[in-house]
């Protein structure tokens, strides 16, 4: 019996796709509709699934696996946002998706949902091979995977593979609490945690970039780089998500999970290979070298901000304590900025400035790595040590690289000017991107972890949120402190102040 | 005879990029950006529709950004060769600023061809790659093609433009038994329908069922066509490394007229057939469509310039598609 498939060309073919089931828990909900389904049809209509690709989504709601159908229709009519809807191949497609219906405390639901399996498995020749994607909430993460086990899902003849979505714990302790409770049905190894950061483009171009390329890697270290910045800003507020928001805030949304992992995709040391046990590997021993704050230093490098109201575009825009379902005393922190620290030695003294809010200017999330000026000025002082060397890598709205650098001026006498180098992955490749969902859905079907983060690599960003987190909570905070539409507090120009560094305006 | 020196068109290039650079800078202080990874040399009859060529080199320029050398063959004549050169232009960044790549327009009569690898050798970009995309063009009958493919790192032919499948086949053999890294965008066309069924195959038990005798139609509309050829040859090749015997033949059948390849086991009967935009999968009576545009120049050679290595896959394909050209004449 054959074992390799013989019509594989590695030379010109994308990477295989193993025919599988995807079982989706929440399937009614936002995540669903907006991300996952258009996701996958997508996959479908670039003829990245095979014939068998199967969808069971389940959530409480009674439907039929042809309201079902009808239902993700429309949500991928409404959110595929740059792809021609295709009736003939929404129908091949559609031919795929089951519902069952049920509640996710109910052995029954686990139940029937085994039977489903097995009968895809028999009409779609799916192998065997299921991912369970838990897009419920949070709380109800180790309930489901305990069902799943309980009916015998989490084995079977194929792969059987789980994706998390963050928050993946609220502190430590039941960070690993949760971790503890999913691997009593799967392996670590069997566990995706889905971090979307990681699967868009430009954040692995970042790897592309530092370790495709020669020139920039000696360049990579404290001798030539002066400080990093990484900047996640919101221009909308909380959008009906107050209730739920007052209980994370930024640094916990942001910083413990998507920026500190960007941050060590910035920072990590080349890997052996390519491999994912390598990538996370470098990845996981960076977010361990940061240096983890000491309690009276975190008021220094933790700056929390919280938007206060203010008049934008013509528009009065409410505060954050002025936000339905917001305590109007709430301390929760709507921005955060923070000073790390790695310790190792190629980034010794080298501050990573990460800061991440709600209602600031505009929305971008971009790296800026500035470098040290040049060793002697030698031409007009002012104006070159003025302009420092800066390396952006822009991961949205616009991905892309620039690298800033002088230039002489055209003309008489030695006049220099700064000018952009620049490279915008829309334009530069005609091609589309894309969408971080599609990359980190296929890698889980195809069963590469490369982009999804371990659970050691939790538990390191952890170790150095927990103490600020713990830190904030104990002390009450003069807020609101910057007003909606504005870059942040003052004091989070303060912290960069002290080391005679200023924030980019992105 | 007008006389078109290389060193002119270098220093209408430089010139080029004085020019542009004003005009860029005049609008927004920030210049232009000239990009280059490799360099591109289309040959093409004057009866090729410019204005349609020159939208494919536009639209390939973003992705491999090519000093464009596109030379148009006038036909007969005296010694006429003459030259102008411009710059592709395009604005990445929100209308901030121009990146553009330059493209030398070269016409020649076909007397003197002699003295077109004299001019056209001295514009390639030193370190990067050279790829001479040959049109459906009468040069690659002629002596002086020669020449020209001499300083090829990749040639691109496409053996549809031929009348005799057959020989357009033993051409590009012949260019790839001296040597050279050919491809054949005959060959290209098909590399989504060979995905979509290496993809039946990433399914165990569709796999399981690739024993005994296996059967491989393919269908162009009746004729034993370079790209039908390919696909039966290909799928022969593949299925070598199985305990199997196939038969693989070309399906003289004018109907259906669309494309189609028919895979046949025991127990299993895969068959992909182009519908409109797309390409409909069936298993076993399951069916799948996905999108599938219809191939255009662009999108080939998107693909091309993107492959630096030689390709196994082709090359044995080729050598198949031969011998199955010969017996289909037969």
């Amino acid at each position: 019996m054959p074992t390799e498939n013989p019509f594989q060309d590695a030379l010109r073919f994308e990477r295989r796709v193993p025919e599988s089931v995807v079982v989706i828990f929440g399937a009614n909900g936002d995540l669903t509709k907006r991300k996952l389904l258009p996701a996958l049809y997508r996959l479908a209509y670039d003829r990245r699934l095979g014939a068998g690709f199967a969808v069971v989504g389940t959530s409480r709601t009674a439907m039929s696996d042809d309201q079902f159908r009808e239902k993700m229709q429309e949500a991928v009519q409404q959110f595929s946002e740059d792809t021609k809807f295709d009736d003939e191949v929404w129908r091949a497609f559609s031919q795929g998706l089951f519902y069952v219906a049920g509640d996710i405390g109910d052995p029954a639901l686990y139940r029937q949902l085994a039977a489903k399996l097995s009968e895809i498995e028999q009409s779609r020749h799916t192998g065997g091979n299921a991912l369970f994607y838990l897009s419920t909430q949070p709380s109800q993460y180790a309930r489901v995977a305990q069902g799943i086990g309980s009916a015998g899902m989490g084995k079977g003849k194929g792969w059987r593979r789980l994706v998390v979505e963050k928050p993946f714990g609220h502190d430590m302790a039941s960070a690993r609490e949760l971790s503890d409770r999913l691997h009593d049905v799967f392996e670590e190894a069997d566990v995706y945690r889905i971090d979307h950061y990681l699967g868009k483009e430009t954040v692995q171009n970042i790897l592309a970039f530092r370790f495709g390329n020669g020139i920039f890697e000696p360049l990579w270290n404290r001798r030539y780089i002066n400080h990093v910045q990484i900047t996640a800003a919101e221009s909308i507020g909380v959008e009906g998500r107050g209730a739920y928001y007052q209980e994370a805030g930024a640094l916990a949304d942001m910083i413990q999970n998507h920026l500190l992992q960007v941050m060590a995709t910035i920072a990590m040391e080349p890997s052996a290979s390519f491999r994912a046990p390598s990538v996370r590997d470098e990845r996981s021993k960076l977010l361990r070298s940061i240096k983890p704050m000491k309690p009276e230093e975190i008021l220094q490098y933790a700056v929390p901000g919280q938007y206060g109201p203010a008049r934008i575009g013509g528009e009065d825009v409410p505060g954050f304590r002025q936000e339905k379902g917001v305590n109007p005393d709430s301390q929760t922190d709507t921005y955060a900025a923070v000073t790390f620290f790695v310790e190792n030695w190629r980034w010794a003294g080298v501050p990573f400035y990460v800061r991440t809010g709600k209602r600031l200017p505009k929305r971008v999330t971009e790296i800026a790595i500035q470098f040290n000026g040049a060793p002697l000025a030698i031409f007009n002082a002012d104006e070159a040590q003025a302009v420092p060397n800066l390396l952006i890598l822009r991961i949205q709205p616009e991905e892309g690289i620039s690298l800033k650098f002088l230039s002489k001026r055209p003309g008489a006498g030695m006049n220099l000017r700064p000018v952009s180098m620049d490279f915008n992955y829309g334009s530069s490749f005609g091609e589309r991107s894309p969408s971080a969902y599609e990359t980190l859905l296929l890698d889980a079907i195809i069963g590469d972890p490369t982009l999804y983060t371990r659970q050691d690599m939790v538990e390191a960003s952890w170790a150095v949120v927990e103490p600020i987190q713990n830190a904030w909570r104990e002390t009450k905070f003069d807020f609101p402190n910057y007003a909606a539409g504005s870059w942040g507090p003052d004091a989070a120009d303060a912290m960069l102040a002290r080391r005679c560094h200023v924030w980019r305006r992105p | 005879m007008s006389v078109v020196a290389p060193e002119k068109i270098l220093k209408e290039l430089a010139d080029l990029w004085v020019t542009t650079g004003k005009e860029g800078g005049e609008a927004d202080t920030q210049g232009v950006l000239r990009a280059c990874s490799l360099t591109l040399v289309v040959i093409s009859e004057s009866a090729d529709d410019p204005h349609s060529l020159g939208e494919t080199i536009a639209a390939l320029m973003p992705e491999h950004p090519a000093r464009t050398i596109l030379i148009r063959l006038t036909g007969a004549g005296d010694r006429a060769l003459d030259q102008r050169v411009y710059a592709q232009c395009w604005m990445p960044f929100g209308q901030r600023r121009q990146i553009c790549c330059e493209q030398v327009e070269i016409t020649c009569a076909d007397g003197a061809l002699a003295d077109l690898p004299s001019v056209v050798l001295p514009l390639a970009i030193p370190d990067l790659p050279l790829v001479v995309w040959s049109r459906c063009t009468r040069l690659l009958a002629m002596p002086e093609f020669r020449a020209i493919a001499d300083m090829a790192t990749r040639l691109v032919l496409d053996s549809t433009c031929r009348p005799d499948t057959r020989q357009a086949l033993e051409r590009v053999s012949s260019e790839i038994a001296s040597g050279r890294l050919v491809a054949d965008l005959a060959w290209t066309q098909l590399t989504r329908w060979r995905e979509m069924l290496a993809e039946v195959f990433e399914n165990r038990q569709n796999l399981a069922r690739l024993t005994g005798d296996v059967r491989v139609t393919v269908g162009d509309g009746g004729a034993a066509s370079a790209r039908a050829l390919y696909m039966a040859a290909w799928m022969q090749d593949s299925l070598r490394s199985l305990p199997v015997a196939v038969e693989a033949a070309i399906s003289s059948s004018p109907q259906p007229a669309a494309f189609f390849v028919e895979l046949a086991a025991d127990g299993l009967t895969v068959r992909l057939e182009r519908r409109d935009e797309r390409l409909v999968t069936t298993v076993n009576g399951l069916s799948q469509s996905t999108h599938l545009p219809q191939p255009d120049n662009y999108l080939l050679m998107r693909e091309e310039l993107g492959i630096a290595a030689r390709d196994p896959s082709f090359e044995r394909a080729l050598a198949l598609a031969v011998r199955l050209a010969y017996a289909t004449d037969k």
